[in-house]
């Protein structure tokens, strides 16, 4: 039975990828069982190999450098624990705990948006006390030389 | 060397270990790859694909009792699958040729040209057993007898 099992050529059929799931695993639960099919796959596989090395083309200089890079790439993605529910709030401080840090980098800050009426007043009071401060100082100058010009005049009616 | 740790998968692969089987396996491979596909950059693209993949089927190429370069073939075969569909898919409109990748092989040249048909079309062409059969007009019985006398023939050649 087994004799007839191995001619049938369902292990060559396994061996070169042509079995259908059904018969592959019909062919790894007879290579468990019985010691003959493991004997004829392993002297298949070899075949196989025989085949595949009077074929064989050495790869392009470089091949394996693109693999190691592309391997490299594959970043594992750490497991992240969620919290364990407690009814105090206790802040995780932690800095590998999974979250991008961006505050303590960020050249930026974000305000609220009511801030924005806060700067406008500011804007325009900023623009009329300087305005003042002009206007003041113009009408200064002026009593200055006024002032300057009657000091004048009443030394001259002294004299 | 870079080592890796595939922490999802819950093991170590050091890349030198894929190194080990690219330095063992990558011209078999590419040889394979290269007569289905003939072309030389396609076929460095699918071996890279290949390795791409083998840290995470270390596990299963390094089981004992398998056999490395057999698994890394049925690899390449899925890589392959929907490259095989669209030369399907271009042969069907066409006149059927014979399925012979490549005849200056050593042991498919010692085959008869039923046995190259059946040989050449499940390996290189990624046919099935059932569509050679229809192909041949035989049963799927017939088409498995007719692959074990390829391998009888590939056995007998190399001796």
């Amino acid at each position: 039975m087994i004799r007839e099992y191995i001619d049938s050529g369902i292990l060559e059929a396994y061996v070169i990828g042509a079995a259908s799931e059904q018969e592959e695993k019909e062919v790894l639960r007879m290579k468990a069982k019985y010691p003959e099919v493991k004997e004829a796959l392993l002297q298949l596989e070899l075949d196989m190999e025989k085949v595949a090395r009077h074929t064989a083309i050495i790869p392009p200089t470089g091949t394996w450098d693109k693999i190691e890079r592309e391997i490299n790439e594959i970043t594992p993605r750490p497991e992240v624990k969620p919290a364990k529910f407690s009814r105090t709030f206790k802040p995780n401080n932690d800095k590998d705990n999974g979250f991008i840090e961006v505050g303590s980098t960020s050249t930026h800050m974000r305000i609220h948006k009511n801030w924005r009426w806060v700067f406008a007043a500011v804007f325009v009071l900023g623009k009329i006390f300087l305005g003042c401060a002009i206007y003041f100082y113009l009408e200064n100058r002026q009593a200055q030389l006024q002032i300057k010009e009657l000091k004048t005049e009443i030394s001259h009616y002294q004299k | 060397m870079v080592d890796k740790n595939f922490e999802s998968s819950g093991i170590t692969v050091p890349n030198n270990h894929v190194s080990a089987l690219y330095n063992q396996y990558a011209g078999m491979l590419l040889g394979y790859i290269f007569e289905v596909v003939k072309n030389m950059t396609v076929a460095e693209q699918y071996l890279i694909a290949v390795f791409k993949d083998v840290p995470y089927e270390l596990g299963e190429l390094t089981k004992p009792g398998s056999n490395v370069f057999c698994q890394l073939q049925i690899i390449a075969r899925k890589k392959l699958a929907g490259f095989f569909d669209s030369v399907h898919n271009c042969e069907d409109g066409a006149e059927r040729r014979p399925a012979i990748a490549n005849t200056n092989n050593k042991y498919i040249g010692t085959m008869n040209s039923e046995q190259q048909l059946v040989f050449c079309g499940i390996y290189w062409h990624g046919k099935t057993i059932s569509r050679l059969a229809i192909e041949l007009d035989k049963t799927e019985d017939a088409v498995k007898k007719i692959l074990k006398e390829c391998f009888t023939t590939i056995r007998n050649s190399s001796r």
